[in-house]
């Protein structure tokens, strides 16, 4: 539904995108994670045929990006919740909803029968009159939601939905993302909300200007972090130490010893585990609890990001040599 | 082009201006309040019969030229208030092409305005008449040069404040600034004041068709250069 490829965009000598190569299928909730000017926001309105590219190929829905011929019939065809609400304050919610229905040529009758759905499900309708101005962030926030979705897009671009909510509005917001999410649109999320990528998305991708990771949050904790295993005894002795050393020696020496509990790096938990348990057995040693440790998204995140980061200071330095 | 669209736009920018008690006030109160003003003066004046036609003309045209800011103030509330709401992206998301939304916005700017210019000047022209009845001995309003000032000089005047305000846009980002710069879009209207006061013209017919055919080269010109500053990659890389 939604293909880049080596897509790049340059502002005079800055480049926002580089070199962006993606497939999003039909029905996907991909999920754009990325620090602030990373170009997560760039790639959006290049996709939704608001700002051209500098190089590189897009095809959204079937149309290519960037093509003049096909740029209405791009924008048509999909939905666009920008960082910013940008709402009229002096227009009603439903004057709104029935403005923009009206540019994406959406029939009378449909025009009303969506608004109505759209600000029923968004807890908005009682105050489907109530001017713009008078309403709070996360009433807002559910009004561009509403908005983007006016037109029944099968694709929907959304940057940060849930940026500056109140935890309540956050959630509201989430929860209506994942009815759409079942609703099988193809979704792209920008977002720095790491737990809300984590519910919502099928997949993520983590983007500094270029796609430094790609895959499910699963995929990603196991790909860019150590796994571990930490395992309560009554006693921690020497034995046990060296038992759980021996299991894990072949491939990582990391484990620590903190009270009763130590703590064992595993490659593949399924795998090692049995092994680690029982060899620790065999050592005498009693076990309480083992408790697998997954690192989160956010240490997966912060860790590719300083990888990155590093590997742009090494570029930096070498070129300035 | 989409007439549909441009229609859509224009409806919902003469909705939101509607909305504004200020701009309500200064579409009423200044073509009336200057109306009602010129009429007095006329009425007031002692010009003999002789004089009359010729000053009755004059104040027809300076009326139009000071409601001639009314489109600027309008265009810059359209355009940069958008701008300032943030609310420009979101509308170029949608199918309509920069020429339609441009065009919606310039409409929407340049309507009420010209409603309340000819408000203003029939009730000029209706009170003038009635002042001068008697003097005269025949109805001086409605006649040919005030038909050429009501309907072409005034639309060309309020299409170059309305295109001049819109270049005025793009380069600032708050309606106050962008008030004031548009009010630059006055400056050749007050140039014909001056002509006119200084006897360097004369009202007739000939010298207000020469004014319309420059009016509307300024106004295609401003229109074109309009248009290629309202791009949709420009707005949003660079208005911001």
């Amino acid at each position: 539904m939604i293909e880049t490829e080596n897509l790049i965009r340059r502002f005079g000598n800055v480049t926002a995108v580089d070199g962006l190569t993606l497939t999003i299928a039909e029905g996907e909730v991909f999920g754009l994670l990325g620090p602030n000017g990373a170009g997560k926001t760039t790639t959006i309105r290049m996709l939704a045929g608001l700002i051209g590219k500098t190089s590189g190929d897009a095809w959204v829905a079937g149309c290519r990006v960037g093509d003049p011929a096909t740029a209405r019939e791009l924008r048509g065809l999909v939905g666009l919740m920008p960082e910013e609400a940008g709402l009229y304050p002096d227009l009603s919610a439903a004057r709104t909803l029935d403005f923009y229905g009206r540019l994406y040529q959406v029939k009378r009758d449909t025009r009303a029968e969506r608004a109505e759905r759209l600000l029923t499900m968004l807890d908005l309708w009682d105050r489907r009159d109530t001017r713009v101005r008078t309403f709070s962030k996360g009433m807002k926030q559910r009004l561009t939601i509403a908005r983007a979705l006016i037109n029944d897009p099968p694709v929907l671009f959304l940057d940060e939905p849930t940026a500056n909510l109140d935890p309540e509005g956050a959630k509201t917001v989430r929860d209506f993302l994942l009815q759409l999410k079942e609703e099988k649109r193809t979704i792209l999320l920008n977002t720095h909300q790491l737990t809300e990528a984590e519910r919502v998305c099928d997949r993520v991708g983590i983007m500094h200007t270029r796609l430094i990771a790609v895959g499910t949050p699963d995929e990603l904790r196991g790909a860019a972090s150590q796994q571990a295993t930490a395992i309560q005894l009554a006693v921690v002795s020497d034995a046990v130490v060296a038992a759980a050393r021996g299991v894990s020696s072949a491939r990582h020496a990391d484990v620590a010893v903190k009270g009763s509990t130590i703590t064992v790096a595993v490659d593949k938990p399924e795998r090692d585990n049995p092994e680690l348990v029982k060899a620790i057995v065999a050592a005498g040693g009693e076990i309480q609890f083992v408790t697998a440790l997954v690192p989160t998204l956010e240490e997966t995140y912060l860790k590719l990001l300083g990888s990155e980061k590093d590997e742009q200071d090494d570029k930096n330095k070498k070129d300035l040599r | 082009m989409n007439w549909q669209n441009v229609a859509t736009i224009a409806r919902k920018d003469l909705a939101i201006m509607m909305t504004r008690r200020s701009l309500r006030i200064a579409l009423v109160v200044l073509p009336l309040g200057l109306a009602v003003l010129f009429s007095q003066i006329i009425a007031h004046g002692n010009f003999t019969a002789d004089e009359l036609p010729q000053w009755l003309n004059a104040f027809l045209f300076f009326f139009m030229i000071y409601t001639g800011a009314l489109p600027a103030t309008i265009a810059s509330y359209s355009m940069v208030g958008e701008k300032v709401e943030r609310s420009l992206e979101p509308l170029l998301a949608t199918p309509a092409s920069d020429g339609e939304i441009l065009l919606g916005k310039a409409l929407a700017a340049l309507t009420l305005p010209l409603l309340a210019m000819w408000a203003g000047m029939v009730t000029l022209m209706a009170l003038c008449d009635a002042f001068t009845h008697a003097t005269l001995g025949y109805l001086y309003f409605p006649n040919w040069m005030a038909a050429v000032t009501v309907f072409a000089v005034a639309p060309l005047l309020a299409t170059m404040a309305v295109a001049f305000s819109v270049l005025v846009s793009a380069r600032v980002s708050e309606v106050r600034t962008a008030q004031q710069l548009g009010g630059l879009a006055a400056v050749p209207g007050i140039g014909l004041y001056v002509g006119l006061v200084s006897g360097a013209f004369s009202l007739d017919l000939a010298s207000l068709g020469v004014m319309c055919g420059v009016l509307a080269v300024i106004d295609i010109a401003l229109a074109l250069a309009a248009r290629a500053t309202f791009h949709r990659e420009e707005i949003l890389t660079r208005w911001a």
